[in-house]
């Protein structure tokens, strides 16, 4: 009775205790413009493998830009230009040399707004997998299937594969366009933000989304909510004015932040 | 109630809740321990209950964490921030409950140096009822259970009533004899701690209420210690 | 005691009424010019309008009986020509403006000179036909009468092919990309396949459009008597046959003429209708 072997016994790990990565995007003095304007200045980030990164930020600081350096699609724009490294796997993407069809398959990206193709549910998923890969109806069956459940969509939609993509509900497309990047298999899911036109349902369902995803894929999420990034992300990195404020573990930067200006956004003090 | 639909967020709070309960089990064997070794007169046993306290600080730091990064990440509403709430008061007074119980210990490794004093006969009974008291609370809070909670609430007034028995009763010692006083006052020490336990148990049942139903249980508790008046 | 506010409520709900009332007299006015043309072609031409009308030749003058069948083949022979000519044209060039040169200089100057071409006379068009076409090839024919209605369909397709595809949302062009697909792919998988109800909305239009003009056939395709598929040839039409018997003396041909004007003018609605129907019916929907 007085001897008390103490264990501390806890059944779940507190997310912060999760191995530290290694990078699996790294930026290095990425600045980028849209003509004449400097929109990111000089900025170093590191995104860890499969975790979720968060970029926070008021509006007009730079996160959906930054995020769109990570595939380039700005290139389609002219006027706008990168400068900089980016890395990925020991290469640096931002290189003119680097094929632009290799790279949109290693990232993927799902937008703020789900935009399915006008197709049916099914020809949506094995759109994409169809440029790269000539594969059978049973096969490409497979593999649209497969992407449905990693979106956690196949049981909504299974009955109607052939209806058009534009019969579902909003968060339903989302899932649907969520589902078209990973069947690609890319190593990289960008998001920008995903549920800023979803109802908060839908949001939970694609929080929970990610959080399963994560085991699989880097995952860079741009999100005004940050009480979202708190949720979701293992690191948030703050950004003001097109530079990198803070960047850190989630649960630190958000109980104790090491910049005043990262402190007074999450307050709400400004921005 | 059914799952959040983010799982993690579920986790998070069962390992709260989990810390909790190991907590109430620690703060129980100690309260036990402490007993055993007034008792038994054991210096040996009092250290180690004494040194057994830490575990319970350490988790006490543990809940107080998880607590902050709850709040911070998951912005809880409702019945997750009522829970969230509960746990911080709940883990801070099961605390207290090892404090205490490990004063006890520690002062009885004083008293071991004395002669043993007749008026010690009166404590285990009021450890006792303490002892059922705290053990009810966390039951109570552990099955969510208002109602039990309620019960314990009333009870306190027995702690408080017993207290003031065994009170009056080594006044009248040290009264009748003064070389009694320093022993006297020792377990008068003791006493107050086991009363003070009863109090935190109520506490804890008080949380266990307002965590059920959002607000604080009506009525004056009722208090039967009358020795400051 | 009437306060400013009410007062001012008060002058507001009169203006109201009034402007619904005038506006109610406009629609009232323009509809009934519309029902007037319809209720006038139809009594005059209704003696004309038998199964013949669309089974027997252009009569000569004089002639009691006689349909206009050679005339309605001959309008759709050179209306289908027209767009076959006009509207691919017309598609890829809207979609050069729409997706490569959209909010550069060069796509202003191409939206501007195409804005001309819309809105040029069409008697100039088939003017210059005549001197290009028909004086190099030496007659009327039906492939210049083609050509000349080409010209009216082109401005009108290229315009809203260009303004359908800007429609599409930008974030269906970079989510394509995104997959890694190719910028003509995007354009012809996609693309076209979002915006398709619109672009042939646009030609649908573009052939009501054309189905009634008469200048530029009077230059170009003519007119023809008899019974001809072939194009290279002078071909009957429907506005010119209408435009010649009119203006004759003969009873006949003048309720001929009138029953034509009839067919055109319920032919335009038909298509009109049928355009909007289409586009509206493809309407996307969103929760």
């Amino acid at each position: 009775m007085t001897d008390l072997s103490i264990a501390i016994n806890t059944s779940v790990p507190a997310a912060a205790e999760l191995a530290p990565r290694a990078a699996k995007l790294s930026a290095r003095s990425l600045a980028f413009h849209y003509g004449d304007f400097k929109a990111i200045k000089d900025i170093n980030l590191d995104v860890p493998e499969k975790r979720v990164t968060a970029l926070i930020g008021p509006s007009g600081c730079g996160k959906s830009t930054l995020l769109r350096i990570f595939n380039r699609i700005y290139s389609i724009y002219p006027g706008q230009r990168a400068s900089g490294e980016v890395i990925l796997d020991g290469e640096n993407i931002l290189d003119p040399k680097y094929p632009l069809n290799k790279l949109r398959s290693k990232v993927g990206m799902v937008f703020q707004k789900p935009v399915p193709f006008p197709m049916s549910i099914h020809d949506n998923i094995a759109y994409g997998i169809g440029h790269y890969e000539k594969l059978s109806k049973a096969d490409m069956a497979v593999r649209v299937e497969e992407a449905l459940r990693q979106a956690a969509l196949w049981d909504e939609v299974k009955d109607k594969l052939k209806q058009n993509a534009l019969g579902l509900s909003g968060g339903q497309q989302q899932r649907l366009c969520i589902a078209r990047a990973v069947a690609l298999k890319p190593e990289v899911i960008l998001f920008d933000e995903p549920t800023s036109a979803l109802d908060p349902i839908a949001t939970g369902k694609i929080e929970q989304l990610i959080a399963e995803l994560k085991q699989q894929f880097t995952i860079l999420i741009v999100t005004h909510n940050m009480q979202q990034a708190a949720r979701c992300s293992d690191y948030t990195a703050f950004m003001y004015l097109g530079e990198l404020v803070e960047h850190g573990v989630t649960s630190t930067l958000f109980t104790k932040p090491t910049k005043q200006q990262t402190e007074d956004y999450i307050t709400g003090r400004f921005g | 109630m059914t799952d959040h639909i983010v799982k993690s967020y579920d986790n998070e709070l069962k390992r709260l809740d989990g810390e909790i309960q190991r907590m109430g089990e620690l703060a129980i064997s100690q309260l036990d321990a402490a007993i055993d070794v007034l008792q038994r007169r054991d210096s040996a046993a009092a250290m180690r209950v004494v040194a057994n306290d830490d575990a319970i600080d350490a988790l006490e730091h543990e809940v107080s964490h998880d607590v902050l990064r709850l709040l911070a990440l998951r912005q809880p509403m409702a019945r997750d921030l009522r829970e969230v709430y509960a746990s911080l008061r709940i883990s801070s007074d099961i605390e207290r409950i090892g404090d205490y119980a490990a004063n006890v210990a520690k002062r009885s490794m004083v008293l071991n140096q004395t002669a043993p004093v007749s008026a010690a006969r009166g404590l285990p009974a009021l450890a006792k009822l303490a002892n059922t008291l705290v053990r009810d609370a966390l039951d109570a809070y552990r099955s969510r259970d208002a109602d039990r909670a309620m019960a314990v609430r009333g009870r306190d007034a027995e702690v408080d009533a017993e207290y003031t028995g065994l009170f009056r009763e080594l006044l009248t010692y040290m009264a009748e004899d003064p070389r009694q006083i320093t022993a006297c006052t020792h377990l008068l020490f003791i006493a107050k701690n086991i009363e003070r336990i009863g109090d935190h148990a109520t506490n804890i049942a008080e949380n266990t209420w307002f965590l059920v139903h959002g607000e604080q249980p009506q009525g004056e508790r009722e208090k039967r210690d009358t020795t400051a008046q | 005691m009437a306060t400013v506010a009410d007062r001012l409520f008060l002058r507001r709900r009169i203006v109201n009424g009034v402007s619904l009332v005038l506006s109610g007299l406009a629609t009232l006015f323009g509809m009934f010019w519309l029902v007037w043309i319809l209720w006038t072609t139809f009594t005059k031409g209704v003696d004309a309008m038998s199964l013949q009308l669309f089974t027997e030749m252009t009569p000569p003058p004089g002639q009691d009986t006689g349909g206009l069948l050679n005339a309605i083949a001959g309008s759709l022979l050179i209306s289908g020509l027209a767009v076959l000519m006009g509207a691919p044209i017309g598609v890829a060039a809207g979609t050069y403006l729409a997706e490569y040169v959209n909010h550069r200089k060069l796509g202003e100057v191409i939206r501007f000179v195409n804005d001309i071409l819309l809105s040029a006379p069409s008697i100039v068009l088939g003017l210059f036909v005549y001197t290009v076409v028909v004086r190099t090839t030496g007659g009327f024919s039906g492939f210049a009468g083609a050509v000349a209605l080409a010209f009216i369909v082109l401005p009108v397709v290229v315009r809203t092919t260009d303004e359908m595809l800007q429609l599409v949302p930008t974030q269906m062009r970079e989510a394509a990309l995104s997959l890694g697909i190719p910028q003509w792919k995007v354009t012809t998988q996609i693309l076209y396949r979002a915006a398709a109800p619109g672009v042939l909305t646009g030609i649908l239009l573009a052939l009501a459009r054309i189905s009634g003009e008469t200048a530029p056939l009077l230059f170009t395709a003519f007119n023809n008597q008899y019974w001809s598929t072939d194009m290279t040839g002078a071909v009957a039409n429907l506005p010119v046959t209408i435009f010649q018997f009119a203006l004759s003396p003969f009873e006949y041909w003048n309720k001929l003429a009138w029953a034509g004007a009839f067919l055109i003018t319920v032919f335009v609605l038909l298509v009109s209708i049928t355009a909007r129907f289409f586009l509206l019916r493809k309407k996307m929907s969103h929760d």
